[in-house]
């Protein structure tokens, strides 16, 4: 490869500007664009397009299942209802409840399984390879075996339980109660998402040079103070990055919920994209949904500028 | 701070975005809150001004 | 000093009971995590009785029922009706008539399957196709407003699958590709070519210019070096980038239920409509959602080295 390389470099000096420039044939500035915009025209058919269009639909009285009705429009009588409305209110706080357990659980659960796997004890490759193969799982199906996971007289979860604690396993429902379904699905999700905070926050441990820790060493600091003055400061833009991502993702959750709870029971479970699939897809409220759409959008669009403000970040180190 | 104000008033990238962060976070925290209704009303509107002003002051220089 | 600090047990290299105890715990978690996993992998050999028995049964004789329910359908007749039969063809005949049932022909579960094939590896091929030109293009050439193009692909990515759902339904409805593997294929195409360019751009970073332009002199044109020496050089980040897209479009689920019904159905919202006689039939769910997650677990496998990549959209490499 040195060799290849030394070879350029005497064939770069050795070349006038203007015969290097002929030889090229289409000018850079052409592939460039031939390059990307096939890209950037799909993008713009398949979402630019149909953002645009719901933007317009949300300020309408458009229902899908209705097509040939006149479309006349209501202004921002849906925005209105929506952010008035206490029901949505309350889909957005069953939705907070979801974001806000789940990503403490992955945080703390994961940030001390990737803390406890830079220790780097044998065979350690190997078990964290086993532990990421949840998070690469298709969430609906994952949801959907859980279902048979939580049965309240054969699933596996109620019988664990009852064996590490005595509880009757026939005596609660996961799912069909009003109080635990909400930390059902956090369980699941927390089964699922672990291993991606952990992932990231091993990248930022290892991220830190240790050279670092041997001047820490020096000044005998204590590893309590390490820990506090070192380790987290360093690894935070890392974590930073997976809670975001979770936060986005949890915030938009869809398919693993639906086919572990539907929403029920009654609407405890019933998050943010549900609703809107309700109002979409059942109730065939089309300018109504879009409305809601948009306002779920934007939250999402805002915490992705953050998202990549932090990945250019930590992509800096 | 004082770097902070004098980075808002000569229009600087930094902390104008640091500021378009925090109003966003804002919002989205607005919408998911379980305390008042009317924070939530306007939660969409405060989301919807930061990320305009962080799409803004992103093309503001360094 | 320097002497001291290497004889002292740095923090890099943490104390072997440390490392034992560490060790312990992280494979405790490893081993409860893989447990539901490992339960319905086993569920898909049960006979339904046995997946339904309390207590849950650890140790059970495999039956090859939840399979063959998995791919047929069957319908109840009665004994006699049976027994007037032939002798029953293979095992799946057997088992089934061992229930006072017969098979009545085949399930969806096959073509939701080959559905899931089709539209996973043919959105890959576009995605990565795509992707690849464009993560060159953003790699080698000053493009005016790149940050901002780049954000804006990825962008589209990060929104709810609900929200541009909406659109995507009257506008596929519009031009008749509701229900078709294309708008499925060009569905995904547009949420993976995001991911695409930019972990095919970190790879392409990494690849170091020279080589091109080297190749350049000798008198290849840009496009004969792209092809020639930058495809080649990126091959192991084009399998990985491709490995996620596959990844992505095979779990996807959102788009699936509410764009497909029939025809181009994938496996993610047929298997959960499994249902036997009064309810789930939770050996067939077992064994459907068996078949389905064995290629990701040996894609991911594959995969661990980029996991991270994968996951970060290439901003975090090791």
């Amino acid at each position: 490869m040195s060799n290849f390389e030394s070879l350029a470099t005497r064939a770069v000096e050795a070349t006038p500007p203007a015969l290097s420039k002929a030889v090229r044939g289409l000018s850079d500035k052409t592939i460039a664009w031939v390059f990307i915009a096939p890209t950037i025209i799909l993008l713009l058919a398949i979402n630019i397009f149909p953002l645009i269009w719901t933007i317009y639909l949300s300020f309408t009285n458009y229902a899908a299942n209705r097509p040939n009705r006149p479309i006349t429009n209501v202004g921002l009588k849906w925005y209105r209802d929506i952010l008035g409305s206490p029901e949505v209110w309350a889909a957005m706080q069953a939705t907070a409840h979801f974001v806000f357990w789940t990503i403490l659980f992955q945080t703390l659960i994961g940030f001390g399984l990737a803390y406890l796997i830079d220790r780097k004890f044998r065979g350690h490759a190997f078990w964290t390879t086993i532990i990421l193969i949840p998070m690469m799982l298709s969430p609906a199906v994952v949801g959907n075996f859980w279902k048979f996971l939580y049965q309240p007289q054969i699933g596996l979860f109620n019988y664990a339980v009852s064996f590490f604690t005595g509880i009757d396993p026939s005596s609660f429902e996961m799912l069909g109660s009003v109080k635990l379904a909400p930390w059902a699905i956090v369980i699941v999700d927390t089964w699922m998402w672990t291993p991606y905070v952990m992932l990231i926050c091993l990248a930022g441990l290892r991220s830190i040079p240790g050279y670092i820790y041997e001047a820490a060493e020096v000044d005998r600091a204590s590893k309590w103070r390490q820990f506090w003055s070192i380790t987290l400061p360093m690894a935070l833009p890392f974590i930073m990055l997976a809670v975001l991502f979770r936060g986005i993702e949890n915030f938009k959750m869809f398919d693993m919920v639906v086919l572990l709870t539907g929403g029920g029971p009654g609407s405890t479970t019933e998050l943010a994209s549900i609703t809107l699939k309700r109002q979409a897809f059942e109730a065939y409220r089309t300018g109504y949904s879009s409305a809601f759409a948009i306002i779920l959008f934007v939250a999402v669009f805002g915490l992705a500028n953050i998202y990549v403000r932090t990945l250019n970040r930590v992509k800096q180190r | 701070m004082k770097n902070f104000v004098t980075g808002l008033i000569t229009f600087r990238r930094e902390p104008w975005e640091t500021l378009a962060v925090v109003i966003i976070a804002l919002g989205v925290l607005m919408l998911l809150q379980p305390i008042s209704m009317t924070l939530y009303t306007y939660s969409f509107i405060t989301t919807l001004i930061g990320t305009v002003m962080f799409i803004i002051v992103t093309k503001f220089p360094e | 000093m320097s002497i001291t600090l290497s004889t002292a047990h740095s923090v890099v290299e943490p104390s072997s009971l440390a490392k034992r105890s560490a060790g312990f715990i992280v494979i405790l978690y490893a081993l409860i995590t893989m447990a539901p996993l490992f339960w319905i992998f086993a569920t898909g050999w049960k006979t339904p009785p046995d997946s339904i028995s309390y207590p849950p049964k650890i140790v059970f004789g495999p039956s090859l029922e939840g399979y063959c329910n998995l791919f047929t359908t069957r319908t109840r007749q009665t004994a006699d009706y049976i027994n007037a039969l032939g002798p029953p063809q293979g095992t799946c005949d057997e088992v089934t008539r061992r229930r006072e049932m017969v098979i009545a022909g085949a399930s969806n579960y096959a073509p939701r399957f080959v559905n899931s094939l089709i539209i996973a590896f043919g959105s890959t091929f576009l995605a990565v196709t795509l992707g690849v030109f464009s993560a060159y293009a953003f790699s080698r050439f000053k493009i005016p407003l790149a940050d901002d193009l780049l954000f804006f692909i990825l962008s589209t990515r990060m929104m709810p699958p609900i929200a541009v759902a909406i659109p995507i339904y009257l506008m596929y409805r519009e031009i008749g590709l509701s229900d078709t593997k294309l708008g499925m294929i060009l569905l995904y195409t547009a949420v993976n070519v995001s991911l695409a360019v930019w972990l095919l751009k970190g790879f392409i970073d990494e690849i170091p210019k020279e080589y091109e332009e080297a190749a350049m002199i000798d008198g290849y044109t840009r496009l004969h070096a792209f092809f020639k020496v930058v495809l080649p050089q990126a091959a192991t980040g084009i399998a990985a980038t491709a490995i996620f897209c596959l990844i992505f479009a095979w779990n996807e689920f959102a788009f699936a239920v509410l764009l497909t019904s029939g025809e181009a159905q994938t496996a993610p919202p047929f298997i959960p409509t499994i249902i036997g006689e009064g309810g789930m039939d939770w050996p067939a769910v077992g064994a459907g959602t068996t078949l389905f997650l064995i290629p990701i677990l040996v894609f991911t496998i594959l995969l661990r080295k980029h996991l991270l990549r994968g996951i970060t959209f290439g901003a975090v490499r090791k």
